[in-house]
């Protein structure tokens, strides 16, 4: 239970924070002030009453005694009011105890002591009665005389008093909320920008808001600033120790080309120099991948998907088409060539086929790359997104690359604001989607 | 034999310039070497050459601004090297007028078929046509709505988009481009295309010839290639240069 309470209030944002903290003080507030200004007042109209009650029994009882037994009864109805009403009844002996009320009943005897000597009983009556208090008081024959009044009503708390004192704390309470709300605004702006950071050029949050606030936002947009400078640097640095390593290589490579080199080792450094370019490329086309520098073209997805198959098919590779002939989409042709190339390639490296299938499904351009291998176990599906991540380590070397071809894809295609989904098929292999959105004809 | 070409090897990376010519040497040219763009021009202007063999990145003046200047003064064919092998390098050179793109690092035996098939297209190149006003034959071709660059490699349909087309097939499309209207043997259709490049397809004339026809019946017109019976194919559409 109190675990649970935790839970619900760590769940708790900030404004609603504030606003229970200020609910709080404000029915602490309004219970303190109720309760003195209660008593104070109820204290003063039960003294109001208590004399009244007082003055009237004092009376009858005197009226009464003095009058001959057989017209007691006559004399009480006449005595009667609307509001205070006298009846008799015979001698009961029981003990005379006041039920409640003790207060009224000590300052009904304050005015008048000489009721004590009767016994003075005093008790709330039901509601339903249209008197409120009714008591009893012992005559000086024994029997007994009772009555029903009507004490002043304000001394209880009606829904009506109610009302009128919660309703300005209620109405505090809604203009607290609106204020609290605007005040917390820009913290809410600065949490959706910080969702953003990172994934492209900084945009500055503007600053607003109160103080701390303002300077929580200046030191993130310092921090967006700082964070791209150093991604920006270290594309630089991977491009640029990717571009001086070529030379080398380039000498490497014509060195081998020398008469006097034994077949076998040329043949053993050539795969070497090949899979130090093929990482080498792998890190500018995922440097590259995002596309920021190419220009957006108008290409047919179809017949992109289709001549990648059929480059992979002629090269022995056991890649099919099965999708439209035709389908146009907007986008970066060198990056999503090189997209849909990774996953046909990956499809044929670890499911040993690849089926290529482009659709338009509900305005955009679907394009699917299944293969009948082992999949991905479902945990490390996110893993296989992540640039530098090789899933099959137990085999690393089998693989050549940086663990960067579908962190490639996924670059490429949110560049095109498009998505890409890995699932394990149910008949087992793995199943990559791309959707891109269809130009507006 | 016809005497040795002459190449002009321009290249600021000494070891590499010395491999470099070393490789084309043993490929049967002549060649002659630069370490800058200053070096360059002396020796343009010292000697008669066939084709130069440039470095985009070169020290001080960058490669691509030398480039300009070159070729404004220039015919000589030209084959840009870079360490960059990016996409937009490549495109850039061809479009600024390199006549091929070879990405560092490169074998002996690359460069050599890039360095001749350069050459050759220089020598004969019947399937270019008439020259265009720049001096040089003009990049764009257009067919029954289609537009082809030759310096970007690239087919478009009449929307503007980009229909890939394989590296062979790019090749087989440009020689139908070169005879329209003119039926081709499949022996004279291979020879002919393959020569451009040097990118042996295992795949037969016929496999080319249907996937670029499929490719050519976007928007559901007809392809204009016919089949000749017993004989090869025909490029039935006109084509248009510029």
């Amino acid at each position: 239970m109190a675990r649970r309470t935790i839970g619900l209030i760590r769940r708790l944002g900030l404004p609603e924070r504030l606003l229970a903290v200020l609910v709080l003080v404000l029915i602490v507030d309004f219970a303190i002030s109720s309760y003195l200004f209660e008593r104070e007042n109820s204290f003063e109209l039960r003294l109001d009453d208590a004399e009244r009650i007082a003055e009237n029994l004092v009376m009858a009882t005197r009226t009464l005694e003095r009058a001959p037994v057989v017209e007691r009864n006559h004399v009480a109805a006449t005595l009667s009011t609307v509001r205070f009403r006298y009846y008799l009844t015979p001698p009961d002996g029981s003990e005379r105890r006041s039920l409640g009320l003790e207060g009224l009943r000590a300052q009904v005897l304050a005015f008048e002591p000489e009721l004590a000597a009767g016994g003075l009983e005093l008790h709330l009556e039901r509601l339903s009665s249209h008197h409120n208090i009714a008591g009893s008081i012992r005559l000086a024959d024994r029997s007994i005389l009772r009555f029903q009044t009507h004490a002043n009503t304000a001394w209880t708390l009606t829904i009506g008093r109610v009302v009128s004192l919660v309703l300005p704390t209620l109405l505090l309470i809604a203009v607290g909320w609106v204020l609290l709300r605007a005040t917390l605004k820009p913290l809410r702006d600065l949490i959706a920008a910080t969702r953003h950071l990172g994934a492209g050029p900084p945009q500055p949050v503007p600053e607003r808001g109160p103080d701390e606030l303002r300077s929580l936002i200046r030191a993130l947009n310092e921090m967006q600033q700082r964070i791209y400078a150093s991604l920006a640097d270290r594309t630089q640095t991977m491009l640029a120790i990717g571009h001086d390593l070529k030379t080398p290589l380039s000498r490497m490579r014509l060195r081998l080309d020398d008469d006097s080199v034994d077949p076998e080792i040329r043949e053993g450094l050539s795969h070497d120099i090949e899979e130090m370019l093929q990482l080498l490329n792998s890190i500018q086309a995922y440097v590259e991948s995002d596309g920021r520098s190419i220009q957006e073209e108008r290409i047919d997805i179809a017949v992109m998907a289709e001549t990648l198959v059929d480059t992979v098919a002629d090269h022995g590779g056991d890649a099919v088409y099965v999708g439209l002939g035709n389908l146009e989409v907007r986008a970066r042709p060198v990056s999503i060539r090189r997209a849909l190339s990774n996953l046909i390639e990956n499809a044929i490296h670890y499911g040993g086929n690849a089926r290529v299938n482009v659709r338009r499904v509900d305005g955009a351009a679907e394009i699917t790359v299944e293969d009948d291998g082992p999949g991905i176990p479902e945990a490390r599906i996110a893993d296989a997104l992540q640039p530098f991540v090789r899933l099959d380590t137990a085999r690393a070397r089998d693989t050549a690359g940086m663990g960067l071809g579908l962190a490639i894809v996924r670059k490429a295609v949110k560049a095109e604001n498009g998505s890409l989904t890995l699932c394990n098929r149910p008949g087992g292999g793995l199943k990559a989607t791309i959707r891109l959105a269809l130009p507006s004809q | 034999m016809t005497s040795p070409h002459t190449i002009l090897l321009v290249e600021d990376d000494g070891a590499l310039r010395t491999l470099t010519a070393r490789a084309l040497r043993q490929s049967g040219f002549h060649v002659l070497t630069a370490a800058t763009g200053a070096e360059m021009w002396i020796t343009l202007r010292e000697s008669t050459i066939d084709l130069i063999v440039m470095d985009i990145m070169l020290p001080g003046t960058s490669g691509l601004d030398l480039f300009r200047r070159l070729r404004r003064e220039s015919d000589v064919p030209i084959i840009f090297a870079s360490a960059r092998s990016s996409e937009e390098d490549r495109v850039l050179g061809l479009e600024l007028g390199a006549d091929d793109y070879i990405s560092k690092p490169f074998s002996t035996r690359e460069l050599a078929a890039r360095v001749s098939a350069v050459l050759r297209r220089g020598a004969s190149s019947p399937e270019y046509g008439e020259i265009g006003s720049d001096g040089r034959p003009p990049d764009l071709i257009h067919f029954d709505g289609w537009q082809v660059s030759l310096a970007r490699r690239e087919l478009r349909t009449a929307t503007g988009a980009i229909v890939d087309l394989t590296g062979a097939e790019f090749d087989l499309l440009i020689t139908f481009l070169g005879y329209p209207q003119r039926v081709l043997g499949r022996e004279r259709l291979m020879e002919l295309s393959r020569s451009r490049i040097g990118d042996s397809s295992d795949r037969s004339i016929d496999v080319l010839v249907s996937r670029l026809r499929r490719k050519l019946q976007a928007g559901g017109c007809d392809a204009p290639i016919v089949t000749v019976r017993g004989v090869g194919y025909m490029f039935k559409a006109d084509v248009k240069r510029g």
